[in-house]
Formats: C-alpha cells, structure tokens, sequence
C-alpha cells in the first residue's frame, strides 16, 4: 500500500509553492528554461477566484474590454486558471521570429499575449454585448450561467474534444461494452461478500479453515 | 473422442460435474483427455469452447487441486492486439468504466470483468515493453491510463461493498486491524498489525520493539515541539500577510480566503 502511494506520488506532478506559471506548459522545455530549480522571482498575486464562480471556458465568444484591442469579439482558446488568464484566438497579438538559426533570421509570426479575466466579458447572446454573468439553477436543477442585465442564459460553448471523438458519431470497437450492456442493472444487494458469491456460482467448496493466528 | 498420450493430459465434462484431475506430479498416465474440437494436445492444456468452471473432486484418491481458468481462444496470441491492428498508428479504445456504472453490476460480473481488464492490461503492457524494444511509439498509450482507471475504479467498487458489509456484520471500520501507538521517536502513528503464527510473549523479535517513548528523549521532544509551533506560526503570519496584500489588490472580491 506504501508502495502504490509512493508510485502515485510521483506520478502527480509536484509543483513548489512559489512556481510561476507561464503560457507553456510546465513539463515542455521552454518552460524549464524559464523556471529552473533553483530559480527566485517576484511573487505574482492572483485574485482568489472559487471554482464553482469561474465562467469563462474554452470555445466561449468574449469581449476585450481594456487593452490594444479594446471592443473586438473573440473566441476563448485557453484558459489558465492558476494565474487568471484566457487566450483569445489571433486577438491582443504581438509579433516575434522564430525558429531563428545562425544564418536565418526566423518566421515572423503573430502570437497571441494573455489576458486577465477583468479585461474579459462574456457576451449576450440575444443583442452580442457584454455583460456581467452569474450561475444560477434552472428548474430542472442545472446549473447555468445567467446574464444579469437580460436575465437570458449563456449556453456552454461546444468545444470538439481534444481526442478527436464525437460522440453522437461514435462506433463500438471489439473490446468496447455496448451502452445497453454498460447500463444494465445486475447487482442484487445480499448480505454476501464477493468471494462467496463467487465461490457458490463456480461450485467451489472449500472445507478448510484457517489455522489460528495472531494478529498484533 | 479419447487420446491416449504420454504426459499430461485433462478431463473435462462441465454438465455432468465430473472431476478435473490436474495431477502434481509430471508422470500423468492415468487421465484421459475428451476434447469438444477434436485436437489434442498432449503437453499444452487445450483451448475449448466449454466452461470455465472446473470443481474437484476429494473423493479421488488422486492428489488434485480446483483450477478456474478463464477460455483462452488465441493462446499466447492473446498477449497482443488483434491482427487488423498490426501497425497502426492509432487503435480506437472507448471511455473507461465509470465508479457509477460499476456499482450496477453484480458480484460475479465484476469478478469476470476484473480478468478481462486484467488481460487487457497485459497484452497493452507487452505492446508497450515491444515498441520499447523496436525503439517505436506504442499506438494509443491512453489505453493503459483508460484500463488503470478502470481497474482502480473496480477496487474501489468491491472495497466499498466489503466495507459496508462488515460494518454492517460487525461494526469494524478496518478491514486490517490496527492501533494507535508512540514510536521510540514520541511519535504516535497508526501501526498495522501484522499476521503471525505465535503469540506475542513468545514472539522474541516483537518483544525487542519498543512502543514507548524512553525518558532521555524529552528534551529532543521539547524541541521539535518548538519547531513545529515556529513553523506553524511563521505559516499563519505569511497567510495573513498574502491576504493583505490581496485584499489591497483586489478590494472588491475576496470570496474565497485562502
């Protein structure tokens, strides 16, 4: 048991409590070059967001609302929860070369610079402006997230996953269970362990008993 | 259809509940071999189309012991994929089991379930060790994270059910028993019990543990004490302090302190 805890240890990444994050992710190598072990910098303060009032996904359509591009419309492409950022598709860009060698000064390319979520609105989706939004329940008891002006909800954006699977599209394999056999009820509650159930179908008998022993 | 053949050879006949001679011994002259396909094998156990299930029967004076084992159609082909997936680069695999499906499922689907997740997890581990060989990518490695989960998941299902029983029957919360006790360190630790075959006042090896903190240790004690009591409270005066500056930063939202 020491073992496989130990084993899933290692396996979750262990961050230090002073990391920054940046728009790389942490196991590539670009992000190692910017945060070696021993490295010390200032200390970013994010504002405290729970999890249950974050509302702004990947896929959302947004609106800058302070900054170079202020007033246009994008599409949400990453989120950084850990520093409060969102990435919007080909909008706040700055340009930079890369793949810069000796000799070849690189590809100019546009990237996109991270936003912070108070520069960030959801928008309406009835007059497509931004506003405040709020989770509140529907009758049903679901969860949605609600613009307070107009009171219409801002449906979750339908983002293609990233394995590439749709799952209205989707065939069974060989080895995949078919959904009927997945949600089929066979479990009868007795007052038997699993063992012994087992053991009474295969037809096993076991007249054996254990020899005592102590326990300590 | 009987053969008669020098080495080891089986029984078997599900309806009727005859007996499964597995001899221990390798001088096996004795069993004859009935097989539903018609081949025979007379040092390998062979492959049938049959039940799963044989019982022993102690009435034979022939040393037995009950074998359960699962039908193996391809042999040790079974270790890999199926031959349409030889050299793909991507082999489609569906979700993993969830917790909540497994608990719909009976005691012995689960248990049949358990070796089909097993077998699977070999023949994807076997993959894996030959791609590492060949010095190539293993075709969809998210397939050993979808069969761990699953396995996992299983495990969780049958320790919740064993759980509730024994609580139910007896009223234990562990399934190990265990106690609370200090260490020669005055540290107080849950310590497993371990199964053994004497008492413990003729165990000589036990008898040489302590559980009790000897008096030469209080002073060490009164200062990790001290330790713990400076880092715990430098932690608070930096939480504090994070608050502050946060509450100066963000004065409107401060829902969430920690």
């Amino acid at each position: 048991m020491r073992l496989t805890a130990f084993l899933s240890m290692a396996a979750k990444a262990a961050f230090p409590h002073d990391y920054r994050f940046g728009t790389n992710r942490p196991w590539t190598i670009a992000a190692k070059r910017m945060n070696p072990p021993g490295k010390k910098r200032r200390k970013v303060f994010v504002e405290p967001i729970p999890y249950d009032e974050w509302s702004v996904f990947r896929g959302d359509t947004v609106e800058i609302l302070s900054g170079k591009d202020k007033g246009k419309q994008g599409k949400v492409t990453q989120v950084f929860r850990h520093r409060n950022w969102v990435i919007l598709e080909g909008l706040n860009t700055h340009f930079r070369y890369i793949g810069k060698s000796a000799n070849y000064r690189g590809t100019y390319i546009a990237s996109e610079a991270p936003l912070l979520l108070r520069d960030i609105s959801l928008i309406d989706p009835t007059d497509r402006k931004p506003t405040e939004v709020e989770w509140r329940f529907t009758e049903e008891g679901e969860k949605v997230r609600v613009s307070v002006r107009t009171g219409r909800i801002v449906p979750k954006p339908v983002v293609q996953r990233r394995d590439g699977i749709i799952p209205q599209q989707w065939k069974d394999g060989p080895k995949d269970t078919s959904p009927e056999d997945t949600l089929e009820k066979t479990y009868m509650p007795s007052l038997k362990t699993l063992e012994e159930e087992v053991m009474e179908k295969l037809g096993i008998e076991e007249p054996r008993r254990n020899q005592k022993s102590y326990w300590y | 259809m009987a053969a008669t053949s020098a080495g080891r050879v089986l029984t078997l006949c599900r309806q009727f509940q005859n007996a499964c001679r597995i001899s221990t011994t390798l001088s096996a002259q004795q069993s004859t071999v009935t097989l539903t396909k018609g081949r025979s094998y007379p040092h390998r156990l062979p492959s049938t189309l049959l039940s799963s299930s044989w019982s022993c029967n102690l009435d034979l004076a022939v040393q037995c012991r009950p074998l359960h084992t699962t039908i193996s159609r391809r042999g040790l082909e079974e270790f890999f994929d199926i031959p349409e997936n030889w050299g793909e680069a991507t082999v489609k695999s569906g979700a993993p089991w969830t917790a909540k499906q497994l608990r719909t499922k009976s005691n012995e689907d689960l248990h049949k379930l358990w070796y089909v997740l097993l077998k699977e997890k070999n023949m994807l581990l076997t993959i894996e060790q030959e791609s590492k060989r060949q010095g190539q990518q293993m075709p969809s490695p998210e397939r050993l994270k979808k069969i761990d989960r699953s396995i996992r998941r299983l495990d969780t299902v049958v320790k919740e059910r064993e759980n509730a029983l024994r609580l139910l029957q007896t009223g234990q919360e562990r399934a190990r028993p265990g106690d609370w006790r200090k260490d020669v360190f005055g540290r107080i630790y849950w310590y497993r019990f371990r199964e053994h075959a004497l008492p413990w006042y003729m165990n000589r090896r036990y008898k040489r543990k302590r559980f009790y903190t000897p008096a030469f240790v209080a002073p060490h004690l009164r200062l990790r004490l001290e330790k713990y009591l400076r880092a715990k409270t430098r932690k608070q005066k930096k939480e504090s302090e994070n608050q502050a500056v946060l509450k100066e930063k963000f004065p409107q939202m401060q829902a969430k302190s920690q």
